[in-house]
């Protein structure tokens, strides 16, 4: 690749991105069909001729069965056996330009324009009872930044992006993550990043306005054929080259069960190790990536109930596009807003110590360390056996592998537990006792409005603080929950879990607490599922 | 002498000496690294290690002792030192390792004193991310002598697997199949030492080729089953690491573990009983415990060594299980 890149090493940033886009654009498509071409020389499944087909296919699906028009993809496919190896590259050409400007689609400042002008009005009448978010859009983010609370090693990941190009992963719970991360990158005096986010939340236009401010692009989940992830990836991994900072979630979809997410998805994530040692080859080691293991800790979740519904329905199976819940309605967000974050601190970002792309501890300069904690030159692993960097896609995908270990390892060292999540756990422990079981299925088949003692509650509760503090390894309670005593924290649970879900998920009567909704206690209470049955 | 095309071998004792020998017999680059100045002396003055003293060594051997002098002659190093050395010679050599190095080990059982695998022990003391291990039925005397051998080479990376074959095949005398099945070779390679004891043991009081195959069969059986609990592969339990190496090392008399077995059959006073195929019976046997599977046989094994039943306790023991088991 040129050495005249625009982006050295780089602040540059998303505010220049949109003068960049089409140098971007131009790069993903000429690696991705010299990638294709040459490996079209083996034949067979690797063809172009099947590569073009394998889209084409997949495009007539997919339109066919939502009732639309497939017509021009009938058409392509129908003449791909006619078409010579130049036509071939040329059609793949155009399929790159066209899946290419559907990616990065939404740069475009008329949208911008129109988010940030037409729409703000708009949800300014919409927010007009509370007060305090008079201000519209800009009152909504002023007031939901107040709300979160940051944590972590900040000045060292502030010099971390002086230095390198960061990825931050976080853990994934809500479609309320993408705009949380974004006041929480800034809230942190961390620059703004560029990441992938499902289409079909560009749909909902007072989300689609933050997506544009945070530098989303667009990730169209019904495409299942290669060439899409190919782009993607390839689009990712130039980004990353060029400086601009990311965000995966590298859980892949909004976790539906509420564990903390140890299955991985490594395709993107992989784009951290292929970005680097392209650097390296290129002579640039110094370009370093710097991999933010992240964690979102909701005191409570704006899809709960749909999620887990989804969990329990389809456990094993991985929807990806859930529509008509929450999220779609404005209302419920609004009602979010006002009920959840009145609280300080309900939702809190934990940064970890960045990782770099093969899953090594950094020290505070940046440099890689080893397990002893000595400091390790990374171009040596990129290095065929006469010293020239070597491109090994699967041994890359073992180093990511690696990082994808250490990354499940950190997300429950840094996650922060709330009240919500404790006495979830405390009360599911008791009526799993009382039930004579732990499964889900079985426990909601029992009939509803179980009640446990209070004071047991409260009990359970101090063993499970004791519990927690033997395994830092498994995360911390929030302070709120360190500086309350046991009682208070019970209390402060079933008041957040009675006021905001459909129904009451916890109430008290009298000395008991009733479990109205037994499905989002165990929601709520997987946050802490890692930490095994006390002893 | 390109520093890719160099093998290093990383302790002179009988395997890694007769490897170093046969490579260098193909006219391939040897590096052969002792810390132990007596070694490193023979050699120099006679061209033959003290441990493996009926083979002449070829001129192509280079004889280092400095880890950072290894570390710069070659990229691809083959550890072949004793499980309870292993921790300690990784470390000092890790200090001179880095990202570009590949490392297989050959060592069959478990780093002592915690019976993690070695590679493992590999991870936490050095920096080398792209590493394997190699392991079945080569005996030291095979390879030097040019035998037909074969062992296999296990790696998560491809790449340690094609380097190994690259710079180690010497058809026909040494072939290597490969597999990316790491925890089953580490796991296979070292309770074949175990069960080389016990067949030492059946065979020390003629128990005849009828039990002795049951013997193989059911031990073939019950590693699988620790195998696959700790994340390998039944099938490579029944490949060269597992009963390939059993087969070979049970019939060959002066292998110390075969020895050890039929020492204690005979009730010989045996003074050293804990050889690498014993301390794996029971690091074995710990594993087994955590992984809460049943391994009758290295169970009474373990109990003989441990002298907790006398040989017929334990034989009587075994074949009461093994009749019920299958």
């Amino acid at each position: 690749m040129s050495s005249d890149r625009p982006v050295q090493e780089a602040r540059g940033r998303l505010d220049g991105f949109n003068a960049d886009r089409e140098r971007v654009l131009r790069e993903v498509e000429r690696r991705v069909v010299e990638r294709l071409v040459e490996r079209a020389g083996r034949g067979g499944d690797d063809s172009l001729e099947y590569v073009l087909n394998d889209v084409a296919v997949s495009e007539i699906r997919r339109l066919e069965a939502g009732g639309k028009d497939a017509h021009r993809w009938r058409e392509l496919a129908g003449r791909l056996g006619d078409l010579t190896q130049p036509q071939l590259v040329d059609e793949l050409h155009k399929l790159l330009r066209y899946y290419g400007r559907d990616i990065v689609g939404n740069f475009d400042p008329r949208v911008y324009k129109f988010a940030t002008k037409v729409l703000t009005p708009g949800l300014g009448l919409l927010f007009s009872p509370l007060a305090s978010l008079r201000g519209g859009v800009h009152g909504l983010l002023s007031e939901l930044d107040s709300r979160i609370q940051v944590e972590g090693p900040l000045d060292l990941l502030r010099s971390m992006a002086e230095r390198g190009t960061l990825i931050v992963t976080p853990t994934h719970s809500s479609n309320m993550d993408s705009i949380v991360m974004g006041l929480a990158l800034e809230r942190a005096g961390l620059p703004p990043v560029t990441y992938g986010a499902g289409k079909n939340l560009f749909t909902n236009p007072f989300i689609s306005f933050f997506m544009h401010n945070l530098g989303a692009y667009r990730v169209d989940r019904r495409l299942r054929f290669e060439l899409y992830k190919d782009i993607l990836k390839e689009y990712s991994t130039v980004l990353l080259e060029s400086g601009y900072h990311s965000l995966f979630f590298p859980g892949g979809t909004r976790c539906r069960s509420n564990v903390i997410e140890s299955q991985l998805k490594l395709g993107l994530l992989g784009t951290a190790v292929t970005a680097y040692r392209n650097s390296v080859a290129e002579g640039a080691p110094q370009r370093r990536i710097y991999v933010v293991p992240t964690t979102i800790n909701y005191r409570l979740v704006l899809e709960a109930e749909t999620l887990i519904e989804d969990y329990l329905a389809e456990t094993g199976k991985n929807r990806y596009i859930i529509t008509d819940d929450e999220f779609s309605r404005l209302g419920r967000i609004v009602e979010f807003v006002r009920k959840i974050l009145v609280h300080e601190g309900a939702v809190v970002i934990r940064f970890g110590r960045p990782l770099d792309p093969l899953g090594h501890d950094v020290d505070d300069d940046g440099a890689s360390i080893d397990r002893r904690g000595r400091s390790i030159d990374l171009r040596g692993y990129f290095q065929g056996a006469d010293g020239a960097v070597r491109v090994d896609d699967q041994r890359d995908a073992e180093y990511t592998r690696l990082l994808g270990r250490r990354l499940a390892a950190a997300y429950p060292r840094e996650s922060v537990f709330h009240a919500t999540h404790a006495v979830s756990r405390v009360v599911y422990d008791l009526v799993c006792a009382q039930a004579g079981t732990r499964d889900i299925y079985r426990l909601t088949r029992l009939p509803p409005n179980r009640e446990v003692a209070l004071a047991d509650v409260v009990r359970g509760l101090g063993a499970l603080r004791t519990q927690l503090a033997a395994h830092p390894e498994a995360g911390r309670f929030h302070q709120r929950v360190e500086s309350l005593g046991d009682q208070a924290v019970v209390d402060d649970a079933v008041r957040a879990l009675g006021g905001y879900h459909k129904r009451p998920v916890l109430s008290r009567a009298g000395e008991q607490l009733i479990v109205g909704d037994l499905k989002l206690v165990f929601y709520y209470q997987n946050r802490l599922a890692h930490l095994g049955a006390a002893s | 002498m390109s520093r890719g095309d160099t093998v290093g071998i990383v302790g002179a004792g009988g395997f890694g000496t007769a490897l170093a020998v046969a490579l260098a017999r193909a006219g391939r680059p040897v590096a052969l690294y002792t810390r132990t100045p007596a070694v490193a002396d023979a050699i120099a003055r006679t061209r033959r290690c003290p441990r493996l003293p009926e083979v002449a060594i070829p001129d192509g051997v280079q004889v280092v002792q400095e880890p950072s002098a290894l570390a710069a002659v070659a990229r691809f190093l083959v550890v072949a030192v004793t499980s309870t050395d292993v921790t300690a010679r990784l470390r000092e050599l890790g200090a001179s390792l880095d990202g570009s190095h590949l490392v297989v080990h050959a060592i069959g059982a478990l780093a002592a004193p915690d019976d993690v695998r070695v590679s493992a022990v590999i991870a936490a003391q050095t920096p080398v991310l792209r590493a394997g291990v190699l392991a079945g039925p080569a005996s030291p005397r095979d390879l030097a002598a040019g035998r037909f051998a074969s062992m296999v080479i296990a790696s998560a990376f491809d790449e340690v697997t094609r380097e190994a074959r690259r710079l180690l095949n010497l058809p026909p005398a040494l072939r290597l199949y490969g597999t990316r099945d790491v925890v089953g070779v580490e796991l296979a390679s070292a309770l074949a030492g175990a069960y080389t004891v016990a067949l030492g043991l059946a065979d020390g009081i003629d128990v005849g080729p009828g039990p002795r195959a049951v013997l193989v069969t059911r031990a073939v059986a019950e590693a699988s089953r620790l195998g696959e609990a700790l994340g390998g592969q039944a099938r490579t339990f029944a490949g060269l690491a597992g009963l390939g190496n059993l087969l070979v090392r049970s019939g060959t008399e002066d292998d110390p573990d075969y020895a050890l077995g039929r020492a204690l059959a005979r009730g010989e006073v045996v003074t050293d009983r804990l050889t690498e195929g014993a301390r794996a019976a029971i690091a074995g046997m710990r594993l087994a415990q955590r992984a809460k599977v049943r391994m009758p046989l290295l169970d009474g094994l373990a109990a003989v060594l441990a002298g907790r039943a006398t040989v017929a306790d334990a034989a009587r023991l075994a074949a009461d299980t093994v009749a019920a088991e299958e």
